[in-house]
């Protein structure tokens, strides 16, 4: 699982041009994954509004809880040969490393039957 | 629907598209809140349309950015307090907003706004380029080489304007389109030459505004309606320079003089366009700056070669166009034309006539040309000197690279 963190585009006040540039870009960077081996599962895109509900009084809470440089934005799920060809798949090919976000890689568990 | 067709500029064009149709439909008073709709719906586009586009973007957009600023509008309802629905009337007019005619007038209507004589002209090309031409503020600084901030405060200063004087988002009517036509020619104009002499070497900058003044001046042209013949000598002008725009760089993006294109480079499709516009131009009416500029960039399209340019027309066009808005910039492009035409002496007593510093930063080109008379006059020293005042006036690279090349073969030649 790739999750994306950083601020939204809009946040960063992208130009409607350079926003459909970033476009173009993740959509190169999906269409040209298989070739190296990873295959997107799935993946959603997320509102950056966040509601946490916590303690034991279970208090209702709504952000913003972090900076919105380490906001969630998305994730991809997708399968690989291993988790190493991840790692080098985002670290070469993620689009916005020049806008200041990051991607973060978790394995997501499989259990036997 | 395959990634790569999406249009170029695609987001950038609807941005003033959709900003003008829902000022239409909502109010001038709501620009800036429109403007955050618009962001926000593209931003939800990129993120939607990332894997895969929908079959038809444009009307996608058209949904979503009427609907986001409906919830927006909710929102500052809500907060207000005050009970608003969007329904009835107002949800039909904002559906007819939307009809091809509509849009097409809604934009005008914005660039007639844009260029209302209350607001000073750095105004309405700031506002201009955000509202219709869908430029961020950044990039608008980037273009007209000034700080971010400064833009912000002409956008701010033409929206306060907007709404204290209540202007109305009209397209004129009678004698006052043909005043207001007038300011939005030059507006257009303007933005056209800052991106043909962008004194940067971003070329990216540089066609960016070239293309958005064609777009502006064709959507003016497009709406049938009765308009004055300089449009149409405006549009051919901006076509014949463009077309030679091709030429004009080498690969290193360093300038190549007139002389020296490949001519083959040059783009007979917009040569003729501007042809096609020229002859409407002509076609009654009085004769502006516009048509003259128009003609001698015709002039130097239909010389197959340097050599074969017919410098005494050109000289004509000059001249007639010094009755008209006489100025020392043209005095120099005088001078140059006799120079080009082998008349050296009243090109000198021309030069002689004009001071450098009266031509403010464009006063290098004096210089410049002062070196090209000496030069073919065999004075090297002094051309020798005369270029490197050049050198030092220009802050366009590509322009200081030329120079220092002709130096260079200069001094060979000593």
């Amino acid at each position: 699982m790739m999750i994306f963190v950083g601020p939204t585009y809009t946040e960063m006040g992208l130009s409607p041009e350079e926003m459909q540039q970033r476009m173009g870009k993740w959509h190169l960077w999906s269409q040209s994954m298989e070739e190296r081996g990873v295959a997107i599962k799935g993946g959603e895109a997320l509102h950056d509004q966040v509601t946490r509900i916590s303690g034991p009084d279970r208090v209702i809470g709504d952000g913003p809880f972090v900076e919105s440089k380490e906001l969630i934005g998305g994730y991809y799920i997708m399968s690989a040969p291993d988790r190493e060809t991840v790692i080098k798949e985002a670290k070469d090919h993620f689009p916005d490393y020049d806008l200041g976000s990051s991607v973060e890689i978790r394995e997501v568990m499989v259990f036997d039957q | 629907m395959p990634h790569e067709q999406l249009v170029d500029h695609l987001f950038r064009h609807q941005y003033g598209k959709m900003v003008s149709i829902l000022t239409r439909a909502f109010g001038l008073q709501h620009v800036h809140t429109i403007e955050d709709a618009v962001q926000d719906t593209f931003a939800k586009a990129v993120l939607l349309w990332r894997d895969q586009l929908p079959d038809n973007p444009e009307g996608w957009l058209v949904r979503a950015c009427k609907n986001r600023m409906i919830d927006l509008l909710r929102q500052i309802q809500a907060s207000d307090n005050r009970l608003y629905k969007i329904s009835g009337p107002t949800s039909i007019a904002i559906d007819a907003a939307f009809s091809p005619d509509e849009v097409a007038d809604s934009q005008l209507a914005m660039i007639f706004t844009a260029c209302h004589p209350s607001l000073a002209m750095e105004d309405q090309v700031a506002f201009a380029l955000k509202t219709i031409s869908g430029f961020s503020e950044k990039e608008i600084a980037a273009a007209l080489l000034t700080k971010r901030e400064t833009i912000k405060k002409r956008l701010q200063r033409a929206r306060t304007r907007i709404s204290r004087e209540d202007i109305a988002l009209i397209i004129p009517t009678g004698n006052e389109l043909s005043t207001r036509l007038d300011i939005v020619l030059k507006v257009i104009y303007y933005i056209y030459n800052e991106g043909y002499h962008s004194t940067q070497t971003a070329s990216l900058v540089r066609d960016d505004l070239c293309g958005e003044a064609l777009r502006l001046c064709k959507m003016i042209i497009d709406t049938n309606r009765q308009i004055d013949p300089a449009t149409y000598a405006l549009m051919a002008l901006m076509c014949f320079h463009t077309a030679r725009l091709a030429g004009r760089f080498a690969t290193d993006g360093s300038v190549i003089s007139l002389a020296d294109q490949d001519r083959s480079l040059w783009d007979d499709r917009l040569i003729r366009m501007g042809h096609h516009y020229m002859s409407t131009a002509v076609d009654g009416g009085e004769l502006t700056s516009y048509h003259y500029q128009a003609a001698i960039s015709a002039e130097h399209c239909k010389a197959a070669t340097y050599q074969e340019t017919r410098w005494p027309t050109i000289l004509h066009y000059y001249q007639k166009l010094a009755t008209l808005q006489p100025s020392d910039l043209l005095q120099l492009n005088i001078a140059i034309v006799h120079l080009e035409a082998g008349n050296h002496d009243i090109c000198k007593s021309l030069l002689d006539n004009i001071s450098p510093t009266a031509l403010g930063n464009r006063g290098y080109l004096w210089h410049a040309t002062k070196a090209k008379y000496y030069a073919k006059t065999g004075n090297q020293n002094a051309a020798n000197q005369e270029l490197q005042i050049a050198i030092t006036g220009t802050t366009n690279l590509s322009e200081q690279e030329y120079f220092i090349k002709k130096l260079a073969s200069l001094q060979a030649h000593l």
